[in-house]
Parts: structure tokens; sequence; C-alpha cells
């Protein structure tokens, strides 16, 4: 710049311009400081231009764009000298020249190697707010006019505003364009209880709308309150399996509801695995609390693989997919906690209808309109009936042993006394006798909340059987009776016989008048008689009814000849 | 001719018996109590003994089973009105040599008596 004053003058005013009239047509911030950083060097006849960005999230100014310069010169640590920084940061313009030389901090190596020699750094200002910086560079010593520093300062004026706006039209496409996805995510997670479907939703959708590398889902464990990875997209396993990220002082303050926003994830001390982070090749990340209403379930995390300031917009919108999600997941988790109990229910139910269908009983539930609601597969095989032809008819229809003629039906009963009832009943046949039933039936009710009846259980049992044999048993005990008084007194006859007989006999021996002996063997003969009647009768009492000596009874001989 | 003792609850049993085997020559001493007949037994000699089964306090098979223990050697016939396997196998195992059912018949009473003695 060594052109007299009306000749400079006129350059600058072109050179505004054609600044002007550039940036005017762009509404992409990067590309506002692409093209400022690449024609500023030859409208101003200097070598190099960076623009770097202010991060608010750690007061720091980040890369933009550069021209002319290295990577290893444009990554180092320190831009300039605090004195610099702090009169940029007041939104003051400074130029120096001899920097090389002239160098006060940890980077000047990276200067001198560079071969910058002069620098103008401009705050970059917007609503009297400093928002990025402007630096021209020269690899010749040279002084900056005032009139130089005032016009570039008008400059970077211009790429504030220009900045800002196209960052404010930016804003607002994105935000048209966020709308427009939040309303699609919102209808997709909300349009499945399936909680790995709407985890899918969200780590499949977020990293191309924000153009992000991935994106993992971390899930707060309701019962332990450890954090889960349940869903990721994106990342390698190594990557995804390098360790807890727990104890991150990026996650405490996710956990506590504030969305995290990390512009250089390799360094940064608020996560930890940098060595992992750099080996996936993430640059940036933002972590958002994962809310469903007040309660924090989880996080999400976006990883760029781009230095990335995240805008607010951004920031924002992925709050809301966070809270969509969030609501969305914990509607799916209590629909599964809800389909559990279900299955639980079911399976309980399914349970009880085989023990209840495995009973040797009859048994039905019979509602206050004395309306069956239940019966087991027994009553239903017993007497011939479906199920539907069963539940909702009276119970006075579909049961045997309800009788017209009976003053009061157990049933009745059991519902106004709030009490058991046990009736044994004895159903006539008057087309086959032989056909009578008799059934023992239990009825109970179950009491409702209100203590009234709400249901009555009977249980019934077909005793017929049993009660035949009761009767044969009685009949069987009867004639074992008679049978025994018949062998009793045969023996107690024997005794006396024997003596009877034997005397008879010893007579006969002593008799000589043959009528008189055959008197004698005419009583002889009709005792022997006798004694094989009381032999017969005791071979009747084939029974061991009575104790006879010791622990002996008497045996069955007629059973034993047989 | 033989000692024979007789023992039955029934006195009329025990005198038939006794009249009848007097007349074969035997001298026959009849009992209807337990205990006298086994102090009998104890105290004399006894060719045979005929117990009936059902007594007043103890069984036919008890007291054979004490007149054993006396005189080992002693020859048994058991009468009973009431024949059952348990009591023919436990007089038979106590070394009774017949097991008559009452009422016998005065001559098979007589060839059991000289069946018995004559073993």
């Amino acid at each position: 710049m060594t052109m007299d004053l009306t000749d400079k003058n006129s350059d600058y005013l072109e050179v505004f311009q054609a600044v002007t009239r550039l940036i005017s047509s762009l509404h992409d911030p990067q590309q506002v400081m692409d093209l400022v950083v690449r024609r500023l060097p030859e409208l101003l006849e200097i070598d190099a231009a960076t623009i770097r960005l202010l991060d608010p999230g750690t007061d720091s100014f980040v890369f933009g764009a550069a021209y002319g310069l290295s990577d290893e010169y444009l990554a180092r640590s320190t831009i300039d000298s605090t004195e610099v920084m702090a009169a940029l940061k007041k939104g003051e313009p400074i130029a120096k020249k001899d920097i090389d030389i002239l160098c006060d901090h940890d980077s000047c190596v990276y200067i001198s190697q560079e071969g910058v020699k002069s620098a103008m750094s401009l705050p970059i200002i917007f609503n009297n707010e400093v928002i990025g910086l402007l630096r021209l560079l020269t690899r010749d010593s040279r002084e900056f006019a005032q009139s130089e520093i005032a016009f570039a300062m008008s400059l970077a004026e211009q790429v504030g505003m220009a900045l800002t706006n196209s960052r404010l039209f930016q804003e607002l496409e994105v935000q048209v364009k966020f709308l427009s996805e939040l309303r699609e995510i919102s209808s997709l997670v909300n349009s499945t209880l399936n909680l790995d479907d709407i985890l899918k939703i969200i780590v499949d959708k977020l990293p191309p709308l924000l153009k992000v590398k991935g994106c993992t889902v971390r899930l707060l464990h309701p019962a332990t309150n450890r954090l889960e990875l349940v869903a990721a997209s994106g990342l390698s396993d190594k990557y995804l399996n390098r360790g807890s990220i727990s104890r991150e002082n990026a996650f405490f303050k996710a956990v506590s509801g504030q969305p995290v926003a990390i512009y250089d994830a390799t360094n940064d001390p608020r996560v930890d695995y940098h060595e992992a982070i750099r080996e996936e090749g993430i640059k940036s990340i933002l972590v958002v609390p994962i809310k469903n209403g007040r309660d924090i379930i989880g996080i999400l995390r976006l990883l760029s693989n781009q230095p990335r300031s995240f805008t607010q917009n951004e920031i924002n919108f992925t709050v809301t997919v966070a809270e969509e999600g969030g609501n969305a997941i914990q509607k799916a988790r209590t629909y599964r906690q809800i389909t559990l109990l279900f299955e639980q229910i079911e399976e309980n139910e399914r349970f009880l209808h085989t023990i209840l269908d495995s009973l040797w009983l009859q048994l039905l539930v019979v509602a206050p309109d004395k309306r069956v609601i239940m019966a087991n597969k027994f009553f239903l095989e017993t007497r011939g009936f479906e199920e539907n032809e069963v539940l909702g008819e009276f119970y006075h229809n579909v049961v045997p042993w309800h009788r017209i003629d009976a003053s009061h039906c157990p049933v009745t009963t059991v519902f106004e006394e709030q009490k058991s009832v046990a009736v044994l009943d004895h159903l006539e046949n008057l087309e086959n006798p032989e056909g009578a039933k008799w059934y023992e039936r239990h009825l109970t009710p179950i009491l409702g909340p209100d203590g009234e009846v709400d249901f009555v259980i009977e249980a019934v049992r077909d005793i017929t059987d049993q009660q035949l044999l009761e009767q044969e048993k009685m009949e069987r005990v009867k004639l074992e009776g008679v049978i025994e008084m018949a062998g009793t007194a045969a023996h107690e006859l024997n005794s006396p016989l024997f003596a009877a007989l034997g005397t008879a006999q010893l007579l006969r021996d002593d008799l000589t008048s043959k009528e008189m002996i055959e008197e004698m063997d005419m009583i002889i003969r009709n005792m022997k008689r006798m004694a094989e009647l009381t032999r017969e009768m005791t071979e009747v009492t084939g029974f061991e009814s009575r104790e006879y000596v010791g622990k002996t009874k008497i045996v069955s001989l007629k059973s034993n000849s047989q | 001719m033989s000692d024979i003792l007789v023992l039955d609850d029934v006195l009329d049993a025990v005198i038939l018996i006794k009249k009848i085997l007097t007349r074969q020559g035997h001298s026959v001493v009849t009992f209807t109590e337990e205990e006298e007949a086994i102090e009998h037994a104890r105290k004399n000699p006894v060719d045979l003994a005929i117990l009936d089964i059902k007594l007043k306090k103890m069984s036919g098979i008890q007291v054979l089973e004490e007149l054993k223990k006396t005189t080992p050697d002693l020859k048994v016939i058991m009468l009973t009105g009431y024949p059952t396997i348990e009591t023919a196998r436990e007089a038979i195992e106590l070394g009774a040599g017949e097991y008559c059912v009452k009422p016998i018949d005065k001559t098979e009473l007589e060839e059991k008596v000289a069946g018995i003695l004559a073993r």
C-alpha cells in the first residue's frame, strides 16, 4: 500500500465494494469466511489472512478460515500474545511488525517457521460484541498505516455483518429444516412402542441431519442407575467399547440437565479417552440430556469428524429431539413393563385354568344375577356342554342338581347370607331308578371390597358310586353279623352236642334190648345229623369276624375248603 | 393202660371223655381249671393229655406249652369247636399229636387215643 491518498481511497473503495458485493451474495458463513480470506491478500497486498470465531463455550477463538498458511502454523496453541488477545477481546485492532522477533509466547517457533513478520489483528464485531477475529499477515516486515487499519476495521465490520447475516439466514433455514425434521422424528418415535426401534430412529436420523459422524444413546438403568450404551451409529466397536464415561465432566453436566458442546474433543478435559477420540477421527462432541418430564433418563451424544462449533439452533434441536425421544423411550419402557405384566397375568390365568380344568370336580362360578360366568372342563365334559352354551346362561338352566321344587336354592342362600354352604343332594331318576345320583355340593361366597358377595363358587362332586359302595358295605356288614351269629351258635352247640352224643353212644353200649338199641340209634343218628349241621354252619361262617384265642380269628373254612 | 389228663371248660365234656376212656381201661383225671391241670401234670405221671383249645383263662395252646416244659415227651390231643389254621399250626409245632374237631364221635376218639398211645 504505497499509493498516494486519493488513489488509496479509490482503491479502498473498490476493495470495499468488491468485498461487500461478494459477501452480500452469500448465505453460508463458511463461504463468506473462505471468500474473505482468499480475496483480501490480493486486494490488500498482503500474504495471508485468517478468520477465527469466538467459541462462547470455551471463550476461545476457533479456526474459521485461512489462506496462505500451513496447517502446522494454523494448529499452534497460542494465537498471539496475551496483550494482543486482550486488546482484540476489547474490540480494539492492533497491528505489529517483527512479530517473529518480538515474540513472547509459546508458539513463536511456528511464526518464525512460517516466515510471518507483520500481523494486523482485527476484532470482528457485531452488535458491540466480538464474535471473531480477522488477521492479515505479511512475510515482510511492514508497518501498517492508520488508514490501512481503519480500512481493515471497516472490512472486518463488513465481514462481521456478513457473517452474522449469513449465520442468521442459515440459522433460519436450519430452523425451518429442523422443525420439519423434528416433526418427522417425533412422528416416527411415537409411531412405535418398540424401544429398540425408537433408539434406532434417533441414532440413524440425527447424524445426517446435523452432519456429524455418529450418535450414541446411553440410558440410566432404572434399577441400578448405571449408564448403559443402548444404541449407536457411525462409530467403531473399538471406540464404543473404550470404557465407561460416567466419570466424565461432560456426562455430569448433561445428567444435571445442561447440554455440553465440545469443540476440540481430542484435548478438552470435559471428556476422557482422548486417544480413542483421536483414533476414531472425532473432532467435536455435543452431549445433551435425554429427559422424560423432569427426570433425566440418559444422555445423547453427537460426534463430529470435523471441528465444529455447534450453534444454539443445533443444540436446541438436539435437546428437543432427545426430549421427544425420552418421552417415547419412557412410553416404550412402560409399554414393555405393561406387556410383561400382561404376559405374567396371562400365564397365571393359563396356570389357574389348567388347575381348574384338571380338578376331578365340577366347578362353576355364578354372578349375582344367577348367570354362570365360569365353568371348568370337568363340568362341561360331564354335562356334554360347549363353553359358549354355559357362559352367560342362567344357573338353573345348566345344572342338573337344581330342583324346581326346592324351596330355596343354595346359591341364593350364599348370596344372601354371605356364608359357605355344603349340600348333599339325592336326585331320583324317574325313568331309571338305578340312575339316581348323589351330589356333594360346596358353595363358597367371594366377597368384594364392599363386603357384598361378588360371586359364588360351587364345587360339585358326584358321590353316587361312593354312596352305593357305602350301602353295599352296610348290607355286607349286616349279612356278616347274621352269619357270624350262626357260626357262634354252631360252636356253642358243639360242646353240649359232643357231651350228649358221646353219652348216648356210651349208653347204647350198655343196652341189651334190641328195641332200646334201635331207639338209642335213632337218637344217636339224629344227634350226628345235628353235628353235621353245626359243622356246615361253621363252614358257612367264612369270615374273620370274631376273636378266638390270642390273636387268632376264625378262619374261612368254606373258602379254604374250596 | 395209660394215665390220661383231660382239660375242657365244659364239665359235661370232661365227664363224657372220662367215661369213654375209662371203659377202655385207662386211668383218666379230668379238669375244668387250667392251673389245676398243669399242677397235676407237674406232680403226677401223665401219658396223654386231651386239651380243649378254648378254656377259661388260658388257651389250650398255652397249657400245651406249659405241660411240654415239664414233660417234653407228653402225648397230646387237641380238641376244638373252632378249628383254625393258626391254632392247628401252633399245636402241631408245640408237639400235639392230634388235632380233633368237636363234636368228635366216640369211636373216632377211642381210635385216636389208641393210635397216639401206640406211637
